[in-house]
């Protein structure tokens, strides 16, 4: 892999907090999954690498720039997308308004350019139909995608979007995943999430953060391979399991180290990521 | 778009459009300029409005100008049937030569919402009535000592992760924070500064006088904007606008029934010369807008 973003030694405090500790990574190009428990610290590590907040220590690298300095970052700023976790509109504007203010604040001053820009991106995220619609008329789906659109106006090449797909039915995760998708190619994106599915599907590496630190950084198979040999099915809860949950068959699924003659079944990448937050947890639903 | 009436700014005295049986149509000129790609606004948004509804036009337009540029000039017009109407306030700053995007900026501004301005002009009223009713004091104290916390509250609503929806966007955007800031600051005050001007006309009694908010006004927009980002965009506005109460409560209660001195000529010139350090000082920390990090803030 070619890093394209490279952060080293980041830290950063908040009351007290270590929200960044000691966090390195390298990003290159293609779709980068983020995940993490609440309070893991992945918008902090997304806010800094947008350079929406700078860092207390550590160096970052962006697209070649480092953002540390007023004509570093201003430069980084020129390549990046950014999609916040609650991103805000001016709920009077129309779609199309929004996405020209954003491209105003991205430095599209020539009007006729700016809005063929605009249609470009509202085309790409498939909003051709309400671009003159006020946003407060949209469905959350939609507003997600105004969003998107926003982030990718000037064609960046490095695109952070945090928690896209959050509030989205399923229909409307399968379209988002779609977009992310083909926005991936040619850039480098990173998507904070949730959802190991949204990994499984769309990454072609993975993060995981916890307690303000990297825990694993490498491919989604890799992070599978993990848990190889460390997921068993039982008829009842194994207490000794780091993690178990009731499937949709009534069996247990149990994820730790398994006892002797467990019944091993094929790992997924919610196991890996299970085992590598280290942390005990035990859980009852369906799935 | 600017609509029909942009037409009108097309009229025969300003030499860039003809009448055909009552109909405006764009001049020749004109259509050479838009095929060429060189039509600058508003006269670019007339024409563009004018030749969605007028095949004649449209037919000259294509007679006039080269392939390659006229399939330029369609995909605009495209592009521009989707393009938001500008409202009243950006029409008229258009006009008056502010480039289209710093006007689409301007009246992006949280605050110039219609709600608000008529907050202000409400609490103007009031506060003209009420010094009027009190007919006897030489000082209208209350019009002065409110008057210049507008377009301190204003500018506080403008900016920041508070009250900004789109803050968190605005600020990993390439444009200046600082900018950005400057902006909002020069369309509240051209607001706010405008409502105070006529609240004074209404108060022609007292002369000069009803105009003593203005330094004050202008001094504490810019110390609470240049201890922003030390304090926070919610408290050092609430900072200042309770040290400037305080002070004049004390200034009133020392003047017994004589002007406050905060509105005397020494008061006014101590008022200016805050104005002019809090502004020095604002330039002076004008980078410290450029991230989203205020203090009251998480980042995450």
């Amino acid at each position: 892999m070619i890093p394209t973003v490279s952060a080293s030694g980041l830290r950063l405090a908040h009351g007290g907090v270590r929200a960044l500790d000691d966090v390195s990574l390298r990003l290159g190009e293609g779709v980068t999954g983020l995940l993490g428990p609440n309070g893991a610290g992945k918008t902090t590590l997304l806010r800094v690498l947008a350079t929406a907040l700078p860092p207390d220590r550590g160096a970052l690298t962006v697209l070649g720039h480092d953002p540390s300095g007023p004509a570093g970052r201003q430069e980084v700023r020129r390549a990046l997308g950014y999609l916040p976790q609650t991103p805000g509109f001016h709920p009077d504007f129309t779609s199309f308004a929004f996405v020209d203010h954003v491209a105003i604040l991205k430095e599209m001053t020539d009007r006729a350019a700016r809005h063929r820009e605009v249609r470009r991106v509202l085309d790409a995220v498939d909003l051709r139909d309400v671009r003159g619609t006020r946003i407060r008329r949209l469905s959350g789906g939609m507003r997600q995608r105004v969003a998107l659109a926003a982030a990718l106006v000037g064609d960046p090449g490095f695109l952070v979007l945090d928690e896209p797909t959050v509030g989205l039915d399923p229909e409307q995760r399968m379209r988002f995943r779609e977009l992310i998708a083909t926005a991936g190619e040619g850039r480098t994106v990173l998507l904070s999430t949730h959802q190991t599915e949204d990994v499984a599907v769309l990454c072609n590496r993975v993060v995981v953060m916890a307690a303000g630190r990297v825990r694993f950084e490498g491919t989604p198979a890799e992070l599978t391979a993990r848990a190889a040999g460390r997921v068993w099915s039982s008829a009842e809860r194994d207490p000794g399991a780091r993690a178990c949950w009731r499937t949709g068959t009534g069996a247990f699924r149990n994820v730790g180290d398994p006892p002797g003659g467990a019944e091993l079944v094929e790992p997924t990448l919610e196991d890996g990521y299970l085992l590598t937050l280290d942390a005990p947890a035990v859980v009852e639903t369906t799935s | 778009m600017s609509g029909m009436s942009g037409m009108s700014g097309m009229s025969g005295t300003s030499g860039t459009s003809g009448t055909s049986g009552g109909a405006w149509h764009v001049a020749a000129d004109d259509l050479r300029a838009y095929a060429r790609g060189e039509l600058a606004p508003p006269l670019l948004w007339s024409a563009d409005t004018h030749l969605v509804t007028c095949a004649r036009c449209r037919a000259v337009l294509a007679e006039t100008g080269d392939p390659v540029a006229l399939d330029e000039g369609w995909e605009r017009l495209d592009a521009e049937l989707d393009a938001p109407r500008p409202g009243f306030m950006e029409s008229a700053l258009t006009r008056f030569g502010v480039p289209d995007h710093t006007a689409r900026l301007l009246a992006a501004t949280p605050v110039l919402r219609l709600s608000w301005l008529v907050a202000v002009v409400a609490v103007l009223l009031t506060t003209v009535a009420a010094t009027l009713s009190v007919r006897g004091s030489g000082t209208p104290t209350l019009f002065l000592a409110l008057a210049p916390l507008l377009p301190v509250a204003g500018v506080a609503l403008s900016y920041g992760p508070v009250l900004d929806p789109t803050f968190e966007m605005a600020v990993v955007s390439p444009m200046h924070g600082f900018r950005l800031l400057m902006v909002r600051t020069l369309a509240v005050l051209g607001a706010v500064l405008g409502l105070n001007g006529l609240a004074s006309l209404a108060l022609p009694g007292y002369g000069l006088l009803a105009a003593a908010w203005l330094l004050p006004a202008l001094a504490l927009t810019a110390l609470a904007l240049a201890l922003t980002p030390r304090l926070g965009p919610v408290l050092a506005p609430a900072l200042v606008a309770g040290a400037w109460v305080g002070l004049l409560l004390a200034a009133v209660r020392q003047a017994s029934g004589e002007t406050p001195a905060p509105f005397t000529a020494p008061g006014q010139g101590v008022a200016a010369a805050v104005a002019v350090l809090a502004t020095l000082l604002l330039h002076g920390v004008r980078d410290r807008f450029d991230v989203g990090r205020f203090p009251g803030r998480r980042g995450a």
